[in-house]
């Protein structure tokens, strides 16, 4: 590993561009020392700002993650009911809404300043956006910690929190929204200055496709949120459950395809970084994208499946779309992904049998193997179990079961957050200009989060096979009319599963404290490349 | 790269082992696809949606209609509710029981009326593992049919507050 | 376009297409991914053609 990121010279890329400036006002920008690509400053306030609000957010969220787990594994039982639901909503917030979205803002700056050598559209916009989500955040994290709000992320009607919760999500997706309209406007000025020849890159497209679906998903938010916000206040006399279900999961389901596309873009960025890949077939990739933007939609029917007022037919169209076109979009990015991969490794020289190339790609950088673990735990435990527990009839056995959890975690954890850490360990080094403490630990963390996350997915999922409800304090049932209870099987899957979430959360907490370490202390990085990983 | 503009001319055909894996997975995702129509004619576990509004009033009376004409007997002090074969039964989901008990032939086929009178609760059937949503002002039906002899419980596993966990259910098969 | 860049363009094109057959690693991967994926999916369509009948 002599270079610290992989990038080759690429002649037929150069060829074409014919140095195109950036649209930078004076002394607003500055060439990365390492790989040379333009950075607005401007953008590299606010990817910092939201990069540290969504650490911030990991941390309140990986607390109670480790809390509610110990609840959940029954030889512990930690915490009361109350602080157990309570908990239960704090985590899903801080964790899906609130960490994702603050890295995804971050993510859409980057790709479209520094990738298209542009400046930001607007710096208003981004404070905007930036104190509107922050302050979103804390108002919902106040009001749940307060009592207020004891009805999970979901708050399905006619379950009812606090209004100050429904008006801080409200702040939250509107302070997105700005954000990523402010990626829009700096995606329309970078065309317009000609900072860029030809097509965009593939990362910018794909992040493009993410922030195409946040535009949808954010507005079904708007669409729900407001008329219960309204009913919290007795405004509104009353919120239909079944109509609440269906226009919340417009906002529930489609955003995780805005965190699938933003996976996606980021092992194709880590890809490039750690191994110097490209894409063998730009339109192929770009392709699949498409897929994503066209075929999404209502796969909120998929939270639906086993409802009533909805239909057998509209179940099954929407769940497939007559095609299963979002799913193969998937299934191609995980091929072209690890061929790109491949074919750079064989292209160095590392032939050897089926998988030399991959027994020799850099295991040690921690930008690789985030990567590439999040790839294998997104495609073989996130993928198989999500399309299987979507598909109409199988969702009998597992709606609201531990397998659901057991599934997206190994989605939106395993997944996207693993490729999100991988990111960190270059976005600290080149955007904060910080180098990271005890390298040896960070090589381990993504192994410690991979494993754990598989062990505490596999254990949910199978106790959900049981059975076991999601979202549920007691499954001894002590004190109730009936007590069902639940076998020694389900018993040894939440054992695992505790076990699991003990060692993701020692992974998740090495994270941050080797992230903040770096970035408040790190040894700053200036006029030098950053040491290579 | 795909951090950089990609080559002019980008756009070609996919080819290869990629253009091989991308039919092979078209071909998966057609089956995936057909397997529910398929499923929904041939197969016998489908979830219809079958429902109509009622409000959770006309529905509570419904209950205790169902309750008071077909009780055969007690367990823990609920009443224990067998509906003719073929025809209708009631559950009733509320904070934080279902209710009432329900006897049932194996092998009959039920039109089983489950709504909620105040949140939303998760109809989960243990140990067989069915789950359905129910949700007030929706009298979902379930066209029904136990296959196995025994006593099942039911557990709520849609989170109705704080005393959701201690809300069960029993349907007794015979 | 001159002819003698269209066949540059070819030349090139060609040497691509050649390169991107050289990914036994990752077909072997993707066929078991796939092989997984079928039987999970099915063994939960036999799991759910043992519970009650309802429609
Ligand atoms: C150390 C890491 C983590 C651990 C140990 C953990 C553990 C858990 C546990 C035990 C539950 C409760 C399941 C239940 O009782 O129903 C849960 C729920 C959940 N987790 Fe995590 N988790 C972790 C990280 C994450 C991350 C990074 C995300 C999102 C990006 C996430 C998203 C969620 C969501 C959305 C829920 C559902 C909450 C609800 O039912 O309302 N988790 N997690
Ligand atoms: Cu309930
Ligand atoms: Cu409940």
């Amino acid at each position: 590993m002599a270079n610290a990121v992989a990038i080759p010279a690429s002649h037929e890329e150069s060829e074409v561009i014919t140095k195109p400036v950036g649209n930078h006002a004076a002394g607003n920008s500055r060439t990365c020392d390492t790989t040379g690509l333009p950075v607005c400053l401007t953008a590299q306030l606010f990817i910092r700002l939201n990069a540290v609000l969504g650490v911030v957010a990991l941390l309140a969220g990986g607390i109670a993650a480790l809390l509610i787990a110990l609840t959940r594994w029954p030889a512990v039982h930690l915490l009361d009911p109350v602080w157990y639901y309570r908990l239960t909503t704090f985590h899903g917030l801080n964790m899906l809404i609130f960490w994702i979205l603050f890295m995804e803002v971050g993510i859409l700056y980057f790709a479209s300043t520094t990738l298209l050598n542009s400046r930001l559209f607007s710096k208003g916009m981004a404070w905007a956006s930036f104190v509107m989500m922050v302050a979103g955040a804390v108002l919902v994290d106040v009001t749940i910690l307060g009592g207020k709000a004891d009805v999970m992320m979901t708050s399905y009607v006619p379950l009812k929190a606090h209004s100050n919760f429904y008006l801080g999500i409200i702040l939250v997706a509107v302070g997105t929204l700005i954000g990523v309209a402010n990626f829009f406007g700096t995606l329309y000025i970078a065309k317009r200055d000609k900072t860029y020849a030809g097509s965009v890159p593939l990362v910018v497209f794909g992040a493009t496709a993410a922030a195409i679906i946040a535009v949808v998903t954010l507005l079904h938010g708007a669409l729900v949120m407001i008329p219960t916000w309204l009913w919290s206040m007795d405004i509104l006399k009353e919120v239909d459950a079944g109509w609440y279900r269906l226009v919340w999961w417009g906002l529930g389901h489609q955003s995780q395809q805005v965190n699938v596309c933003a996976m996606v873009s980021v092992w194709y960025f880590l890809a490039t970084l750690t191994t110097g890949a490209k894409p063998l077939n730009q339109a192929v990739c770009r392709g699949a994208f498409v897929l994503y933007i066209l075929f999404i939609n209502l796969a909120s029917a998929h939270h639906l499946l086993v409802d009533p007022g909805v239909g057998a037919s509209w179940k099954i169209w929407n769940t497939s779309y007559a095609m299963y076109l979002a799913v193969l979009a998937s299934m191609i990015h995980g091929f072209t992904v690890p061929a790109s991969v491949e074919t750079a490794m064989r292209k160095k020289g590392h032939n050897r049998g089926l998988f030399g190339w991959l027994a020799a790609a850099p295991w040690k950088n921690p930008g690789f193997s985030a990567f590439f673990l999040s790839l294998l735990i997104f495609g073989f435990i996130g993928g198989i179990t999500g399309v299987t527990l979507g598909t109409q009839q199988i969702n009998i056995l597992a709606h609201n079961t531990l397998r659901i959890p057991g599934h997206f975690h190994s989605t939106v954890v395993g997944g996207t957050s693993l490729a999100f850490m991988g990111l960190a360990y270059y976005v600290v080094p080149l955007i904060f200009k910080r180098e990271y403490y005890a390298r040896g630990l960070a090589r381990v963390q993504p192994y410690l989060f991979a494993v754990g996350i598989v062990l505490m997915s596999l254990g949910m999922s199978f106790a959900g096979s049981y059975g076991v409800p999601r979202r549920h304090w007691d499954i001894e049932f002590t004190g109730a009319q009936f007590a069902p209870g639940f076998g020694s099987g389900a018993h040894v899957m939440l054992g695992l599963m505790g076990v699991g979430a003990v060692i993701a959360f020692v992974g998740l907490l090495t994270f941050i404290l080797l992230t903040v370490a770096a970035v408040f202390f790190g040894k700053k990085i200036e006029n030098r490349a950053m040491t290579p990983w | 790269m795909s951090i950089h503009a990609p080559e002019a001319n980008w756009f070609k055909p996919p080819s290869g082992a990629e253009r091989t894996w991308i039919g092979l997975a078209l071909a998966w995702c057609l089956v995936l696809s057909i397997m529910m129509p398929y499923w929904h004619f041939k197969g016998k576990q489908n979830s219809t949606g079958d429902s109509y509004r009622v409000t959770p009033a006309a529905f509570a009376a419904r209950v205790e209609q169902f309750v008071k004409t077909n009780k055969v007997a007690e367990i823990n002090g609920v009443p224990v509710v067998e509906p003719s074969p073929g025809g209708d039964a009631y559950l009733q989901g509320q904070m934080w029981r279902w209710y009432p008990a329900l006897k049932l032939r194996v092998n009959q086929t039920y039109r089983l009326h489950i709504s909620s009178t105040d949140l939303q609760h998760g109809f989960s059937l243990q140990p067989m593992n069915m789950n359905f949503q129910v949700l007030p002002g929706y009298d979902h039906v379930l066209t029904i049919t136990p296959t196995m002899k025994g006593e099942y419980s039911i557990v709520c596993n849609e989170f109705c507050g704080i005393g959701h966990h201690l809300m069960t259910g029993k349907i007794i098969v015979e | 376009m001159p002819e003698n860049e269209e066949k540059a363009a070819e030349v090139f094109a060609h040497e691509h297409e050649e390169e991107e057959h050289k990914t036994p690693g990752t077909v072997v991967l993707t066929l078991a991914l796939l092989i997984s994926f079928a039987v999970y999916y099915f063994a939960n369509w036999k799991a759910l053609a043992d519970v009650w009948h309802v429609r």
